[in-house]
């Protein structure tokens, strides 16, 4: 006779998630590692396409020439990818809601022409000038979740109105001169072009990661355990946050022999934290994820889903205007050419680039900060090799190709892996 | 999660009637003039045929759906049921057909959705804790709960929805076609679940398919044909009552395979002796 398979439950001290006998447990290191691999395999390629493609980027570049790798040249590269990746930033959260908002280029040069109007032309103070910008971006996305809302507008098509309306009144204000010179020792000047931070501060910095990962890992294992469910093996975490440091205290001692982590750069840092602690740890970001994946789902759990959009909109084109007068600190300019060309796409490229689905409901606010760094690298690399801005934007357009096409042969496969 | 010692109603008050429901698509009535009762500690089961505006109702009822006429008591008040979120709130939980789960998202994350522990700094661990304490009580077969929907099988996403409504202490639960897609102990875990709800003196409305089931639990059996009322029956109506009206007629496409199996069996025990 034969007997049934071994039915008996777990032990009943097992932790409350580890009953079911078909899970496997990854609570060894080369587990984990395993474990990680059989999600890339699956199509849940996080960032690991954007750490290659920055690998590769770089040595081909050093090689065709030395001076990529330089620190001070590091430095320019972060000073560049601040502006275009707060920009990038905001589009990440209507990716997420699988909206699109094509008109961040414009907002960003309208934004920045403002700057130049009503601080240097018409003598405003600098806070509220830049205050006055970043409500205009408010009001732009507050525009167009109202006519998604509730007139049902695709987001494509509104924002597409937007780009030339915005781009219009850009020009409109900045009238005939089409151009306005911000003073260079202007505080927002300074802080586009020079501000770096103290070396010991940087250092101190790039300490906090490491610590607050392993502070908030500590927490949560006690956590868990204390509600009886399984913790994450110790050993990981450590090494995690370890090597977490080091790679980033070296960072900071590389471009500290140049002249320094930029304080600009500091500010998307931060932007990015606070957006990833938004989007991951609190009632919004969930919402924002359960409305990306499923819309109608979500709005039967009770969210509401109008505010939903109206935030997203809202904070993408606000975002935007502060890339934009950040542009113009950079430049030291406001100009008729601001947020013209390649800014759009270079910030909904960075995005997708950094592992944001364009079809919604995947994506985390590093992807912009990733994504943003290989696009200014490339742009970067290019320039050094004096290749003329057609080539530029041919070659950025076909990184673009590449990680969108890899963007749905990873959706594809998580289809057919059962992870949506 | 709410702490609120919301009064739960007393046994046999009754927690919503609607009267004179209309409902229409464009042209099609999927709703014409539904009355319906439920009180509290009892089970009404919702049957018809396919199309009959079962879901419709339910959709209605969840605020899904605005009524095109007709009114809504809950708890003796008028109540307008304008979006999912004012229903949840009065105490409306709903199993939807389709489930409506977000699929990117893992079970935790969909247990709590719109409803999440500590909405400025998301308590995972709490939640995952009741989370498994309620699929527990559902003796549901999920390796993990921080899966997303996506790997999850037909039936384990049912139970995964049918946790979901138990989570805000409803005054009312509405299940359409729950156990369609479940496994034997699931489906008897769903049973004595929906008994020991209306023991604690909720209101439950089930849609199901299957009589066995409805005749198990329902205290009361309310047959929809084509949008309309049409007939309310206790579990102990004969088979051949409840499909006469669902069906809307006594000669029916059933009641002949029936006669026809049996004839036949009369037949074979017949050239058997
Ligand atoms: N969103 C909708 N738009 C148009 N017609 C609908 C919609 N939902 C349901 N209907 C129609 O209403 C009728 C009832 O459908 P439903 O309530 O789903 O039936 P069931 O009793 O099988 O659950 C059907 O004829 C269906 O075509
Ligand atoms: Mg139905």
């Amino acid at each position: 006779m034969s007997k049934p398979a071994n039915l008996t439950p777990a032990p009943a001290e097992a932790p409350l998630d580890r009953s079911d006998v078909r899970m496997r447990h990854d609570d060894s290191i080369g587990a984990m590692l395993r474990a990680s691999l059989d999600k890339v395999r699956s199509g849940d390629l996080g960032m690991l396409p954007v750490v290659v493609g920055l690998i590769v980027i770089s040595v081909v570049f050093s090689l065709l020439n030395p001076v990529f790798l330089l620190p001070n040249n590091l430095v320019n590269l972060l000073f560049d990818c601040a502006t275009v990746g707060i920009i990038s930033l905001g589009i990440v959260c209507v990716l997420l809601l699988g909206e699109i908002d094509l008109s961040v280029g414009s907002m960003s040069g309208l934004a920045s022409a403002m700057v130049g109007v009503l601080w240097v032309n018409l003598g405003l103070a600098l806070p509220l000038a830049i205050f006055a910008g970043l409500a205009a971006g408010a009001c732009v996305g507050a525009l167009y979740g109202v006519l998604y809302n509730r007139l049902g507008m695709p987001s494509f098509v509104a924002t597409l109105a937007g780009l030339l309306a915005l781009l219009g009144l850009q020009l409109y204000i900045l009238g005939p001169t089409g151009s306005i010179n911000l003073p260079f020792a202007s505080v927002l000047v300074r802080f586009g072009q020079i501000y770096v931070m103290p070396a010991w501060l940087s250092h101190l910095l790039a300490l906090v990661p490491g610590a607050v990962m392993v502070l908030r890992g500590l927490r949560t294992r006690a956590g868990r355990q204390a509600a009886g469910l399984s913790a994450p093996p110790l050993s990981a975490l450590i090494l995690k946050a370890g090597l977490l440091t080091l790679g980033l205290e070296f960072a900071v001692f590389y471009l500290n022999q140049g002249r320094g982590v930029p304080w600009m750069f500091g500010l998307l840092i931060a932007l990015v934290v606070v957006l990833d602690y938004a989007l991951t740890r609190t009632q919004w970001g969930r919402s924002m994820f359960a409305v990306g994946g499923n819309r109608e789902a979500a709005r039967r759990a009770g969210i509401n889903v109008r505010r939903i959009y109206m935030s997203a909109f809202m904070l993408c084109s606000t975002l935007a205007a502060l890339g934009g007068m950040l542009s113009a600190a950079r430049l030291a300019s406001s100009s008729q050419q601001a947020g013209t060309g390649d800014v759009n796409l270079n910030a909904i490229a960075a995005a997708v680039i950094g592992g944001t689905s364009l079809f919604g409901g995947r994506g985390s606010a590093y992807s912009a900060l990733l994504g943003i760094i290989v696009i200014q690298a490339i742009s970067n690399g290019l320039t050094l090799l004096n290749l003329s801005s057609s080539l530029r934007y041919m070659i950025t357009g076909a990184v673009l190709a590449i990680a969108v096409i890899v963007d749905s042969l990873a959706r594809r496969s998580r289809v057919s892996h059962g992870r949506a | 999660m709410t702490t609120t010692t919301k009064a739960m109603p007393a046994k046999g008050e009754t927690i919503l009637r609607l009267s004179q429901i209309c409902k229409n698509f464009g042209a099609v009535s999927a709703l014409t003039d539904i009355d319906l009762e439920v009180k509290a500690g009892e089970v009404v089961a919702l049957v018809g045929d396919n199309g009959a505006g079962k879901s419709t109702l339910i959709k209605v009822l969840a605020g899904v759906h605005q009524p095109s006429s007709g009114t809504i008591d809950f708890m003796g008040r008028p109540a307008s049921l304008d979006s999912p979120g004012k229903a949840l709130e009065l105490g409306i939980a709903t199993v939807f057909q389709d489930l409506a789960l977000c699929e990117n998202l893992d079970v935790v994350a969909n247990l709590f959705l719109g409803h999440e522990m500590s909405p400025w700094a998301l308590d995972e661990v709490a939640m995952e804790v009741r989370a498994w304490t309620l699929l527990r009580e559902l003796a549901a077969r999920i390796p993990s709960v921080r899966q997303p929907i996506a790997s999850l099988s037909g039936g384990q996403r049912q139970t995964v929805a049918i946790a979901r409504s138990l989570l805000l202490d409803p005054k009312i639960i509405m299940l359409d076609e729950p156990t369609a897609a479940l496994g034997v102990a699931q489906t008897a875990e769903v049973l004595n679940l929906i008994e020991r709800v209306r023991d604690r003196g909720l209101g439950v409305i089930i849609i199901s398919h299957n009589m066995e089931d409805v005749r198990a639990v329902a205290d009361r059996i309310v047959v929809l044909r084509l949008g309309r009322n049409n007939g309310v029956f206790t579990p102990d109506a004969s088979n051949q009552e409840l499909v006469a009206a669902i069906t809307g007629a006594t000669e029916n496409s059933v009641s002949r395979r029936m006669e026809r199996k049996s004839v036949h069996a009369q037949e074979q025990t017949g050239s058997l002796t």
